[in-house]
Formats: C-alpha cells, structure tokens, sequence
C-alpha cells in the first residue's frame, strides 16, 4: 500500500505544476467571442452574420466607410474622409479615402466599394438589412467618390449604406456562392487580417502588415472557446482573457476583488432598453389602462436589484436608454407616470377598466414567456409575477428553448414576454419598431419586430417626416412628440435601459473606453465600433511589465 | 423481507429511502413555497436560512426539499415502468424461445447498445420540458437493462422440472409466467427496480441540468440548472448545489445498499462467507489456510 | 468465428437502428431549422434574405422517406451532409476533430477505471474484512452514487479554480501545436487528468464491486482449494488463478462500460470545455442541425459498437469456450 501512497502523491505534485492561470503570451490580446461555441470553424465572410462567423469578420478584418460612434453620437471617418446629403435627401455621396491598402498589398478604392454593393444587389441572401427598399444605383461618378441614390428621401439609410463592411472586388470576383464562401484566408483592410493558428478550440489572428492606420498596438488576437457563460466568465475572472462582454454577477466581488490593479469594467447604459410586451392584439392588453396598470404593479428597482445585479435603473417611460440620451424630453419623462411602483393606483385603474376580482381574488392570468437561457430576464419575470400578483393577476413564468420562443414572439403566439429593443443613429427605427402600423404582422405572421403588433396612425405620420428630414430642430421637435405619444398610449412597458457589458484586463495593453474616458463603447461586441478601441490599445509603459497573477 | 431488514446494511439504507419519501410527500407542505424571494442573493448558510441563499434570494433548504417529490416520483415512475415493461418483453422472450426470442432479443440488443444519454437529448429537446417528457424518454432508453436481465433469468427457470409439469398440466402460458416463472424471480425484479431507479434519478438531474427539464419546476435537477446557471462556481456559492448532490447520491447510495444486500440474501455463496465471517469474528479465530472448525453456540439468526 | 461474424451482423443492426432513429426524431418534431438559424441574428432579417438564404441552404420540402434514402445512400458513400449550424462546413470535419477527443477522454477514463477497479477488487475480494475492503467499497460507491457533472463541478472548483493545480479548460495548451513532441503530450495529460479522474473516481466503484463478487465465487471451486492444496503461494493463486478466470465476465461488461461513459462523458466535457462531441450534440439539438445530429450519433455509435467488437474479439481469444459458440 504504501508504494500506491508514494506514486499518488508523485502524480500530484507533478501534475501541481500543471495549472495554467496566469500564463501571458507576450503581445497578444485574448477575446471572447460574442457567441459561446464548442468548436472552432474557420469561416470570416462578413456577409453572413447568422451563421457560424467568427468575431474578426466585422470586428477586426473588414471595415466600414464611416463607424457610428453610440457614445458620442457622431460618426468617425474611416475608409471614407466624408459623406453629404444632397439637400432633397435622395443623394449621398462618399468621398473614398486615398492611401488605404489591401491586406495583401493591393490598393483599396471606390471601385471595392461599388462591387459590394453590387454584390449585394445581386444575392438578396446577403442584403440582410434590406438595403434593396430604399436603395436605387451605386455609381462613381467622379473618381474617389461614390453616389448612392436612393427611391425616396430616406436620412436612416446612411447608417446603414456607411457601416457596410467592404470587400475586395479582385477576389471576391471569383467566389461561386457568396454566401456558402468560407473565406478562410481573409484579405481586408482592418488592423487584424492574419490568420496565424486556427484550432477548434482557440485561433489566433496576426496584424495586417499593410495597415492605412499604422501598426496596431498589439501585436495579436487569441481566441479560446467556451461551450458556456460559466466557463467564459471563469475565463475572465482568473486573468486568462484581456476584454470581454459577460454578464459577471457581483462583479466587484469576484471579478475586481480579485486583482483590483489590472481587472476592469464598465457598463455604460446604451444597449437598447428591455421591455415588458403584452400583446395588444389579444385582449385585455389592447386596452392602454390595462397595460399602465400592469406597469404600475411593477417594482423596477427590485427587478433591476435582483434581475440585473443593480448594473442598471428603472427605466422612465419613453422607452430610451442612454445611447438616446440627447433626445429624452424631460416633460414626457414628467408624464409618464406609469412606470412608478404604486400598487393602489394599478389596483383603481385595473377597476375601473373593468377587471373586478373574483372570489379568490384574480381578476385575470397571463404566462410571460421566457428563453430558458436568459437567466437574468428569468429572475425579473419572477419578481415581476410576484408583483401582478398583488393586483390580482396572476401571472407565471413559462420558459423555452430560444429557437422556440423566439418563433412564438415573432408568430404572436404569446401574451407577455420580454424583450430588447435596438439601438440606432436615431429613435427612428426603434419608435417605428414600437408604434408604426408598417411593422405590424397578424398574428400567426412572422413579425421581425413590433411583437406586441401595437401600430398608430400619428406615429406612421411623425415617422414618415422624421425619415425625411436632417435638419436639427426638426428632429428633435418630432422625436419629442413621438415620445408624448408613447408615453400617452404604453404600447410596451419599459424595465431598464440595457447595460452594454464590457471588461477588460490591462495586464498587458491600456488604452481601454472607461467611464473617464468614454471614446467609445467598451464592448467587443458591436461592430464596427471595435475598430475604434482596437487602434487606441497599446503596450502598457514597460516600466510596469507584465503581470502573471492568477 | 424479513432478512433484508436484518442486514444492517439494508436496514440503514432503507431507513434513509424511508426518510427521503416522508420528505418527498410532506416537505413541501412544511417549508412553504421555494420560488418566493426571501433573502439577499447568494447568502451563504445561517442560522435564518440552513441552507443559504440562491442567486434569485430563494432558500436553498426549501428548494431542496421542495425538489425531492419531482425527482423522485420520477425515480420510481421510471423503475417501475422499466420493470414492468422488462418483466413482459423479458419473460416473453425467455419463455416463448424460438422466433420470438430471436426477434425480442434482438430489439434489446439493439436499445442496450446505443448511447442512451445522446439519444435522450435528441428526444427531449423536442417534446415540450417536464418531468413527463423526461420519464417517457427514460422509460424508452431503459427498458432494455430490465428486458435482458428478466430474459436471461427466464430461460433458466424455464428448464425447471416444475414447468415442465405445469405445462403438461394446461396451464395457459400466462398463468405460468404470472404464477410461476415471475414470483421465482422476485428479488432480481426487486433489484431491476431499484438499478432502474438509480439511472433514472441519475439520468434525471443530468437532464434537467443540462436545460431540458422545465426549468420553472422545482427539482433537484433544476436547482443544480439554476445554481451553474446564477454562477455557483464563480461566486464560490457551494452551498447552491452542494445540497442537492448530496441528496442525490445519498438516495442513490441508500438505494445501491438496499440492492446489494438483496444480492447477498439471493446468493447463497455470498451469505454463506458473511456468515462464515462473522462466525469468525464471533469466536475471535483468524482466518487462515487451515481454520479449526468452530461451533456456534447461539442458534444462528440468519 | 461464426460467434464474431453473428457479432458483426448484430452490430450492423444496431448501426442502423440508432441512425434511423437520429434521422426521424427530430424531423418529427415541430421546429424549422431556418427560423433556428435565423434565430442568431437578433435584428430584422428581410423576408427577401430570408427567403433567399433558405434556399441556398437546401431546406428541402421532399416527403421524409426521400429524404431518408438519399441520407442512407450519402452515407453509404461517406458524405455526411453539410452542417447547419455550422454552415458551410461539412458535418465531418465539425465532427472529426471532437469525435478523437471523446474517445480519447472515454477511452482512457474507462480504461484506468477498469484497471483500478478490477485491481482493488481482485484485493478487496482476497482479504475480505481487511481494512481495504471496510473502506474502499463504500466510498466508492458514495461517490459513484454522484452525477458525473456533478463531480466534475467540483472538481473543477476545487482544484482548477480555487487551488488552481490543473488546467481548468480545453483538451491542451491553446499556443502549442498538436503534434508528437513532450510539451504537446504532456499539456494533453495534464488538461485530461481532471476530467478523465472525476469519470474514474464515479465508475470506480462498479468494477470494484463486480470484480469482488465475482472473485468470491471463484474463490470457492474447487480448482482454487486445488491450488492451496498443491502448495502455491497465496500471490500466486490470487493473480495467475482466480483473477484470471473471474476477469472473464468482466471485460464483457467493458464494451458496455464504454457506451456508458461515452454518453456519460457528455456532461463532463461541458464543465470543463473540453473540445469532444458532448457541447456540439446540445448546440445541434438546439440549432436543430440534422445533418449534424444524424452525424454525431453515427459516430458516437459506431465508435461504441467498434469498441465492443473488439471486446468481442479479445473475449474469443481469451476463452476457447467462446470459440465453439
């Protein structure tokens, strides 16, 4: 027996010095990417967001001609120098910047951009935003400048006709099916186009050697995957990835507590705001009284303490999360009242429209459908039902797979549920989203968005001139009425404006968008504006070194 | 039964089943409802809560004695269908020989050799989540373990003379096999069961851990779901899902006792050295190439 | 050698019925792999892309007993479709590179558990009573009494994360090149020693348990008293004599044991992401990625019906008995 002792304890000690945390490769930047996946396959077309992508594609490879800057609301030059609106808004011209070189030393111009377009135009698969509907010709007409004109004046087509990622017309030419084309070996004209090492269950991609902004400051990209968000996060928090965007609860504990020098986050409000939806489709939600009742009974900072870890705050009753936050107006921020926590005022609206209670006190019940991986939206249903349940409504949780409830909220086929919402340039398309009648679908139709099926003739009308206009006040005056609007109807119920999530660790690289320092958004994971953090970072003062801390 | 409950082995673990069932069928009514939010997140165990917190604020202590009635009703819905349904394939198989034999035979060939746990995720990641669904694609991926085992014991029994008589008799070959054949085999039927709930409960948890159990029931499977889920290993809260696993292999254990002290009452061979043994002990004689014969003075009680 | 070809043609059988069954489970249930595919991109997706994309795909409309033919005939010849989830890549080389770490980590974890177990049993079942046979019977029952994830998760705490003494992701070392050479081999052993452990310590108990039984009984024929008699050491009889022959209903039990763990090790490889088949099985389910499912499950199961062959052709050769049958 004790021979067994002595190899065992061996084994151990030998097998001690096998753990792993805190080995730093020199130079390299580890990345979660956005989609948690067991395996690996090498695929960088840029088209085909759906699908199996990996991260470089949009984020790190291809670039765009102009990047919106959420956190500063303007948009950065990037592979063009400027845009311009024809004044009636049909026209928008680029200019093409000069100097700017393919991956594998070719030179980048007008030309490219016209065949993406083109592309485009000529396999509807890989047109996903719908440019087709408003977009008529893309032509040169002078050399350097590129003409996109449109059916109709259309001001939200610039976002998305200027963040278009571009290819390379001298290969993509060649390619049989765009769509299935892997593009293994991708040539583009972001910092990061090398692949260096592709495994299943990590690759690495190397800097573009021919780079229009210079040497990025690290040196390369890592890339580790992980089948789920436990084991990303266990990832992140024993410093073996730089920058990612999980979801850490009692982040300051287990997160910073544990190497308060080097391990980072932020959290700024500008994802798109959740919201409670009813489907007014189907009675009673269809009645506004009803919904401001359910909204009433509604405890926002216990959702937002239990829910969300207190990352967040009760949403007001416009609907906008902080990317908006130059567009709120303060008076209907004032009226709507409806997103205070008062059980007494929902209990007389629920009576008065018509709800009594019965002998065991329920007026009416409702299921609020859940995706079964959404832990945080699982908690803040619950605490949300025990809430309806104090007017009498007795509400349940019922969870399914994501493929599932996402066809049920698309189909209709549901009474509650949650739901984000999107951020762009402007409340445009989110209000179109929440109240236009263009983007309503019968139910048993798919509807991409509007699943709570609310349309209003006035917001057709006061969207219709806000996709018209560029000029300032306007805008403004207009996105003001739509939230009166919205405040006065509750087609949806807003909870929180969403976190954008973003940590970082500065073992190695500085250079990060803090709360100090908001340049950009933190996260990794909304393209293009990564481009925007991957050329600030750069090597830590050597002075400091690298730290190898578990 | 009443050797089984001589065995001390048994006895302790039947005692433990006996426990666990009370607590399946009462508990619920004693610890109030488990989903409610009572505390701080994520508190570790107290004097106000044994068990500590969940990341939702719930009581752990609730939700594992709440969780304990699924699981089990489960359990042994799970091993009864399997012996059930083995006991009919298996003696039918075994009685009947021939064609049927081959045929039957075949079938349980083919179900005990494919990968149980894949071909359950297929199937319950289709049918809608819940303790319904997961009991159906066990019973269907198991049934065979009871089948093959019920088989190979039929056809022993079945070259007994005192079929043979029974047959030459006229009885109907339901009568033998219900009369007969299936009360010759009670503690491997016994054993079936229990084997057959231990891979439920096993393969139960394992389920519902992986997301495909409903997770707004409480069970000790979702409560392990809910516990990696809201971080349990990040945030160092054992206590999440140290207490189910505990649960879980406690039964499972008890369960394995109770079955291999069956063994030993059905093997002669195996009773016999543990008698012999602690005859040994009794006397305080080592054992050893040649052993004095000893004499008992107590009349033996086993 | 008729046993073996019998053998054979069983397996065949059960080839067949476990990929039947992947091919018609899932088209029977409610779902559509496009919406599921589609799912992913959470933002408007024009009907037009939608309709497009559908097409390039191949989402066929033809009746399912087409479509089942079609699938037998590609595999017949090799080709296991196109994955969905995945796409374009094919559905073996998604699978390939999984399917040799399943194996790797199920057969080494069965293999160290059997040689334990039959080991402590061969002792265990030799000084019955002995301190070794109070204690390692029940623990490792206990232990086995856990779910594998179970164990695993702990482990995984306890030693990765918090003492931090074993690589706590992935099958090696991500900036090392697999290849023949010390640092890739010895980075592949340290990242499968959690694992592969928390799946020996769960199985343990059962050989120990089947190979004691089994032992006690062949302690008491007559060959064994025989052997006493003639005077051979105790040594000698328990390993040359009664292991050997108590071995025998024991490696049947190994093929078995392997299908047990290969499906077991599903959870395993979750908690410590490790690159086998287990992660990708759920993420097909979810995605539903047919070609994908059909391809994991025929090779899962021809990976397990290869391995209990060859059990099957160790057996004959170790007893001549089998031989006749």
């Amino acid at each position: 027996m004790p021979r067994i002792l002595r190899t065992l304890t061996l084994g151990l000690f030998l097998a001690s010095c096998a753990g792993e945390s805190g080995k730093v490769e020199p130079g390299v930047l580890v990345v979660n990417e956005a989609e948690q996946t067991a395996a690996f396959i090498q695929n960088f077309n840029p088209f085909f967001e759906f699908g199996d992508v990996r991260w470089p594609a949009r984020h790190s490879m291809y670039e765009p001609m102009m990047i919106y800057n959420v956190m500063t609301g303007d948009y950065v030059p990037w592979l063009a120098t400027n845009y311009t609106w024809s004044e009636d808004n049909r026209t928008l011209r680029f200019a093409i910047r000069d100097g700017v070189k393919w991956s594998d030393g070719r030179a980048f111009s007008a030309d490219d951009v016209l065949w993406t377009f083109e592309m485009m135009e000529s396999n509807k698969a890989l047109d996903l935003r719908g440019l087709g509907e408003f977009l008529a010709e893309v032509t040169e007409p002078e050399p350097g400048v590129v003409e996109f004109s449109l059916h109709r004046p259309y001001v939200p087509a610039l976002e998305y006709i200027a963040q278009q990622p571009i290819v390379p017309r001298h290969v993509w030419k060649d390619v049989a099916d765009p769509v299935s084309f892997a593009n293994e070996t991708p040539v583009a004209t972001g910092p990061f186009t090398e692949v260096l090492k592709f495994q299943t269950q990590s690759y690495k991609i190397g800097r573009n050697p021919h780079y229009w902004k210079g040497k990025p400051g690290v040196e390369a990209l890592r890339f580790l995957a992980f089948p789920g968000n436990e084991q990303a996060n266990m990832a992140l928090v024993t410093g073996d990835v730089d920058w990612a965007a999980d979801f850490v609860p009692a982040i300051d504990r287990i997160f910073v507590g544990r190497n308060p020098e080097d391990h980072h986050y932020w959290f700024p409000l500008v994802d798109g705001t959740v919201f409670l939806f009813a489907n007014t489709a189907v009675p009673p939600y269809d009645d506004p009284g009803v919904r401001k009742a359910l909204s009433m009974a509604i405890d926002r900072e216990l959702v937002v303490k239990v829910g969300m870890h207190d990352y967040t705050r009760p949403a007001d009753a416009t609907g906008l999360s902080d990317a908006y936050a130059r567009f709120r107006s303060a008076k209907a921020v004032e009226a709507g009242t409806w997103v205070d926590h008062d059980v007494a005022a929902a209990n007389a609206m629920l009576d008065e429209a018509g709800f009594p209670r019965n002998e065991e006190g329920i007026r009416f019940d409702f299921e609020i459908v859940v995706p079964s991986g959404f832990s945080d939206w699982m908690r803040a249903a619950q605490v949300m039902c025990h809430g309806f349940r104090e007017i009498g409504v007795d509400a349940k949780v019922k969870t399914y797979d994501f493929n599932t409830w996402y066809e049920k909220v698309q189909n209709g086929e549901f009474q509650v549920s949650l739901g984000w919402s999107e951020v762009h340039e402007s409340p445009y398309g989110l209000y179109r989203g929440l109240m236009s009648t263009k983007t309503v679908a019968a139910i048993g139709e798919t509807g991409v968005e509007n699943w709570h099926r609310y349309g209003n003739p006035r917001a057709d009308r006061l969207l219709a001139t806000l996709s018209r206009t560029r000029d300032d006040e306007l805008t403004r005056e207009i996105v003001y009425q739509l939230q009166d609007l919205f405040v006065e109807e509750a087609p949806a119920i807003p909870l929180f404006p969403g976190p954008s999530w973003g940590e970082f660790n500065t073992r190695q690289f500085t250079g990060f968008p803090t709360a100090e320092n908001p340049y950009a958004p933190l996260t990794p994971n909304w393209a293009p504006q990564t481009l925007l953090v991957l050329t600030e970072l750069a090597p830590k003062s050597s002075a400091e070194g690298v730290s190898a801390k578990r | 039964m009443r050797r089984l409950l001589e065995n001390r082995q048994a006895a302790a673990g039947l005692a433990v089943l006996v426990a666990f069932t009370l607590m399946a069928l009462f508990g619920p009514l004693l610890v109030g409802d488990p989903t409610a939010f009572v505390g701080v997140p994520l508190a570790p165990p107290s004097a106000a809560f044994w068990f500590g917190t969940t990341g939702q604020g719930q009581d752990v202590f609730a939700q594992t004695v709440a969780g304990a009635q699924v699981t089990l009703v489960v359990g042994f819905a799970v091993g009864i269908s399997v012996v059930a349904i083995g006991a009919f394939i298996g003696t039918a198989a075994g009685y009947f020989g021939g064609w049927i034999d081959d045929l039957l035979g075949l079938l349980i060939n083919v179900f005990l050799i494919m990968p149980g746990l894949p071909l359950i995720v297929v199937i319950a990641a289709y049918l809608p989540a819940g303790p319904v669904t997961i009991t159906i694609v066990l019973i269907f991926t198991g049934w065979a373990w009871g089948a093959r085992v019920i088989r190979s014991q039929t056809l022993s029994i079945r070259d007994r003379d005192f079929i043979a008589a029974a047959i030459v008799s006229g009885e109907s070959h339901l009568r033998i096999i219900l009369v007969e054949i299936l009360p010759n085999m009670t503690s491997l039927l016994v054993s079936s069961f229990i084997g057959a709930t231990v891979y439920a409960i096993g393969a139960q948890v394992g389920l519902e851990f992986l997301g495909l159990g409903d997770v707004s029931k409480v069970t000790w499977g979702t409560n392990l779901y809910w516990a990696a889920n809201d971080a349990a290993l990040l945030t160092g809260s054992w206590w999440t899902f140290v207490p189910t696993g505990l649960c879980v292999a406690t039964v499972g254990f008890a369960l394995a006792a109770v079955n291999s002290a069956i063994d030993e009452i059905a093997n002669p061979r195996l009773r016999a050295h543990r008698a012999f043994d602690e005859a040994l002990a009794e006397a305080g004689v080592e054992k050893g190439p040649s052993t004095p014969v000893i004499r008992r003075r107590k009349t033996s009680t086993r | 050698m008729k046993f073996l070809l019998r053998r054979i043609g069983f397996y065949l059988i059960a080839a067949w019925a476990s990929v039947t069954l992947a091919f018609i489970i899932p088209r029977l249930m409610p779902g559509d792999p496009a919406q599921a595919m589609f799912a992913r991109f959470k933002r408007k997706l024009e009907p037009e892309a939608m309709d497009a994309l559908r097409e390039a795909f191949g989402f066929t409309d033809a009746p399912l007993w087409q479509q089942y033919f079609t699938y037998l005939q590609h595999v017949a010849s090799g080709d296991l479709g196109i994955s969905i989830s995945y796409y374009p890549a094919s559905v073996g080389s998604v699978i390939s590179t999984a399917l040799v770490w399943t194996l790797f980590l199920a057969g080494v974890s069965v293999v160290i558990s059997f040689a334990i177990g039959t080991w402590l049993g061969i002792l265990t079942a030799w000084n019955r009573n002995g301190w070794l046979d109070k204690i390692a019977p029940p623990i490792l029952v206990f232990l086995g009494a856990f779910p594998y994830f179970w164990l695993a998760m702990l482990f995984l705490f306890l030693f990765g994360f918090v003492l931090g003494w074993f690589p706590v992701r992935h099958a090696f070392s991500p900036d090392l090149e697999p290849g023949l050479n010390l640092a890739f081999m010895w980075s592949v052993t340290t990242h499968a020693f959690l694992p592969a452990g928390t799946i020996v310590l769960a199985t343990l108990g059962g050989w120990l348990l089947s190979m004691r039984n089994t032992m006690i009984g062949v302690l008491d024929e007559d060959y064994t008293l025989l052997a006493r008699a003639k005077g051979l050491s105790e040594r000698r009889i328990m390993f040359n004599y009664a292991a050997r022959n108590a071995l025998l209903p024991n490696v049947t039990g190994f093929g078995m044991a392997l299908g047990f763990v290969v499906s077991g090790s599903l959870l395993t490889e979750i908690v410590f992401s490790y690159p086998g088949q287990g992660y990708l099985l759920i993420q097909a389910v979810r995605s539903l990625d047919y070609p994908l499912i059909q391809g994991l499950f025929l090779t899962i199961t021809l990976a397990v019906l290869g391995a209990n062959l060859l059990v099957d052709i160790v057996y004959v050769w170790l007893d001549p008995r089998a031989r006749r049958g």
